[in-house]
């Protein structure tokens, strides 16, 4: 009787032991969050890494409360290669769906890195109907075809910047330029990729405009080594200004390194990503000095004084990650847009994909890239005013310390400036 | 001016790019798919040896071309040596190593904006009134270096004559004791080291990625062909033919141009003379 009362006892401790966990687990339903992206890519990679940083925070703090229940974020991924010069649309495309159909996520964030990607891909997330945080391409393509059909493509919203508000913050400091420092001929070298294109012709276009002369505007292939051809001839046109456009590192680190070797003697400004990563003076040499980019938005991997949310994002990822992001882009979108996700399922208490739409529709958050909210393309609205009512970029220039050491200081806009444009001395009359 | 000399340089570095793949086919009749990655897998192991093990450049160059090209000498023994005498199989079989070394690479996390040899000497001249950095004539000494070497090697060397003996008819080398497989596999052994020597001096000119690799594989395959797959005189002709003729297509027609030359120059070489400028292995089926 003893015996088989402890034989008893045991069997059952040991089936509350293999229940319980599953009953647990059954009760507490991860909500999944899908990211299909380019992940061999500093974008997706650094992009991936921001969205676990934003779930782990929120998974601690007892994850996302659906209704009266709190459930975690669980992150699936898949790699669609899309960022890389020779992934055909469709191959990424295929790697998205795979991801749809076999995770079954409830969302997703970061999503396509190349352009042409997420506006192929606008097809197949209404299809599916899912909710899509998009954080990495950039092309206004997007809010054109949005509104060809709003209604279809409600499940779509993009939390960072476009390349209109990039070339907007870019063509602000030309005209500083302009009027400090007297500059009025430029040469635009792009990448022959959809953002890319729309960003450098939205500053040839804006310069042509207010009274500069283009010498320049040719797009390189995206697996191109050699600059030359450019360089040679903004060398030859006595240039002041170059414009560069491009995001695959490959060729931004080539051309950054050609247009020092080369001492063309213009000042460069666009977005280079190796150019403006926090470790540009190891990779490519003091001949980043006086080269200027635009980090979109603030927070993607440079620290503001005026702006401490981007300094606690940075710093987070830095003591997780062991380095800061490599790319001086889109990061904090990433980040930020798991906590519009996990807002608006708290506000609208359910997965439904309409309703979270809805509620997403409705967001208006404080996030570390600024204040979030969609406009009716449902975009992110980005502005060059106030952080506090919009989403914010920002402008740096590579610039000497005291010490000595070059450091990537902040010069536009006013309310984020911490010190101000200057003009390399061989450029000086 | 500066179309001549970045023409110049542009043909030299696809020299480079070629010269071990070219090398390896004149010798073996082989078509080494991987030599793309190689060429980039040196690179990373360069890299590697200085940031990990706090070489300076010059140990871990040397070390990365020694290394590269053990593991050309090891593939044909692991890889080439089954499938030896069947050209589609040897094909298919060092693209596939080639694809699987890259993607290994990407794997591991060779990829992004910090990866990048420095160069050998900083700052440049004005040659002309064109400005060149030295890195760049250091690319051109090397590839000049490197065909004299060449040329010496497989006329005064032990080794080289037997190269050259297997070249010109493997079974009449192999009556007079020269031993193919060893020779086979030497020459891959020089093909990898080649790639890797020219890895060494154009890669500082930027970063690195894995994707080169395929770069790499491709502009190797169209000079050697525009200029003969196994002909040391066509591979400079294809050089500069390609080297030139983006430099010219960037700028008098546009950029984007760049990359369709040597693309175009095999559609057309392969539709007029399969065999290229200097190649000799289909000369006789042409005439007829």
């Amino acid at each position: 009787m003893r015996r088989g009362a402890m034989i008893f006892s045991g069997i059952f401790l040991l089936a509350i032991l293999v229940v319980l966990p599953t009953s647990q687990a059954a009760t507490v339903k991860p909500i999944v969050i899908g990211v299909p992206t380019s992940l061999y890519t500093p974008f997706g990679r650094d992009g991936l890494k921001a969205v676990n940083l934003a779930v782990k925070e929120i998974n601690a703090k007892g994850g996302v409360k659906v209704g009266t229940q709190r459930r975690p974020f669980k992150v699936v991924i898949a790699d669609t290669r899309g960022g890389e010069p020779n992934t055909p649309v469709h191959d990424a495309l295929m790697a998205y769906e795979r991801l749809i159909t076999k995770e079954k996520p409830d969302a997703i964030v970061v999503g396509a890195f190349r352009s042409e990607v997420l506006i192929a891909g606008m097809d197949l997330v209404a299809k599916y109907k899912i909710p899509q945080l998009s954080t990495i391409a950039q092309s206004p393509g997007f809010q054109k075809k949005f509104m060809k059909d709003p209604k279809k493509y409600k499940y779509l919203f993009r939390v960072t910047t476009d390349a209109l508000v990039d070339a907007t913050y870019l063509n602000n400091t030309l005209d500083i330029l302009k009027k400090k420092f007297g500059l009025k001929n430029a040469y635009f070298i792009y990448q022959d990729t959809l953002w890319a294109k729309a960003f450098s012709g939205l500053m040839s276009r804006h310069c042509k405009k207010t009274g500069w002369k283009i010498v320049g505007f040719d797009g390189y292939a995206a697996g191109a080594t050699d600059f030359s051809p450019a360089l040679s001839k903004a060398r030859e046109s006595k240039v002041q200004l170059i414009g560069m456009v491009w995001d695959v590192p490959l060729g931004a680190g080539v051309f950054a390194k050609q247009y020092a070797a080369m001492k063309v003697p213009a000042l460069l400004i666009g977005f280079i990503p190796p150019m403006a990563s926090p470790m540009a003076v190891k990779t490519l040499g003091p001949g980043v000095e006086y080269s200027m980019s635009i980090e979109f938005p603030v927070g993607a991997s440079l620290p503001l004084k005026k702006l401490p949310k981007t300094g606690d994002f940075l710093s987070k990822f830095k003591k997780e990650y062991g380095a800061l992001p490599e790319a001086a882009a889109v990061n904090s979108s990433a980040y930020d847009a798991v906590f519009i996700l996990a807002n608006a399922i708290e506000r609208t208490g359910s997965l439904n994909p309409d309703k979270l739409a809805a509620a997403l529709e409705k967001t208006d958050y404080a996030g570390v890239s600024g204040r979030i909210r969609f406009n009716k393309q449902h975009i992110a609205v980005f502005g060059t005013k106030d952080p506090k009512k919009e989403g914010v970029c920002v402008i740096f220039q590579w610039q000497k310390d005291s010490a000595g050491k070059l450091k990537r200081v902040p010069v536009y806009p006013a309310f984020l400036a911490e010190g101000k444009i200057q003009l390399p001395p061989w450029m000086k009359k | 001016m500066s179309l001549l000399i970045y023409g110049l340089i542009n043909s030299v570095i696809l020299a480079l790019y070629t010269v071990g793949f070219s090398l390896t086919y004149g010798i073996s009749g082989l078509a080494n798919f991987a030599h793309g990655a190689l060429y980039i897998l040196s690179g990373f192991v360069a890299w590697s040896l200085m940031n990990a093990a706090g070489l300076p450049f010059a140990v871990s160059g040397i070390l990365a071309v020694l290394i590269t090209a053990a593991i050309g000498f090891a593939f044909y023994w692991v890889l080439i040596l089954r499938v030896r005498g069947i050209p589609l199989a040897e094909l298919i079989v060092t693209f596939a190593a080639g694809v699987a070394i890259l993607e290994l690479m990407t794997w591991k996390g060779f990829y992004g904006l910090r990866y990048s040899l420095p160069v050998f000497v900083n700052g440049g001249v004005e040659i002309a009134g064109v400005g060149i950095d030295y890195q760049r004539l250091i690319v051109l000494a090397s590839g000049l270096v490197l065909v004299i070497g060449l040329w010496l090697f497989v006329h005064h060397t032990r080794i080289g004559l037997a190269f050259r003996a297997m070249a010109q008819n493997e079974r009449t080398a192999l009556s007079i004791g020269i031993e193919s497989d060893w020779i086979g596999a030497l020459s891959l052994a020089f093909g990898a080291a080649l790639a890797a020597i020219a890895a060494m001096v154009v890669l500082p000119l930027g970063v690195m990625e894995s994707t080169i690799g395929y770069d790499v594989l491709i502009y190797a395959l169209a000079v050697a062909i525009v200029g003969g797959l196994e002909s040391t005189l066509g591979m400079i002709a294809g050089s500069f033919l390609i080297g030139y003729g983006q430099i010219a297509a960037a700028r008098y027609i546009g950029a984007k141009w760049m990359v369709i030359v040597p693309l175009a120059a095999i559609v057309f070489v392969l539709s007029v003379k399969p065999s290229g400028i200097f190649g000799k292995f289909k000369e006789l089926e042409e005439r007829v």
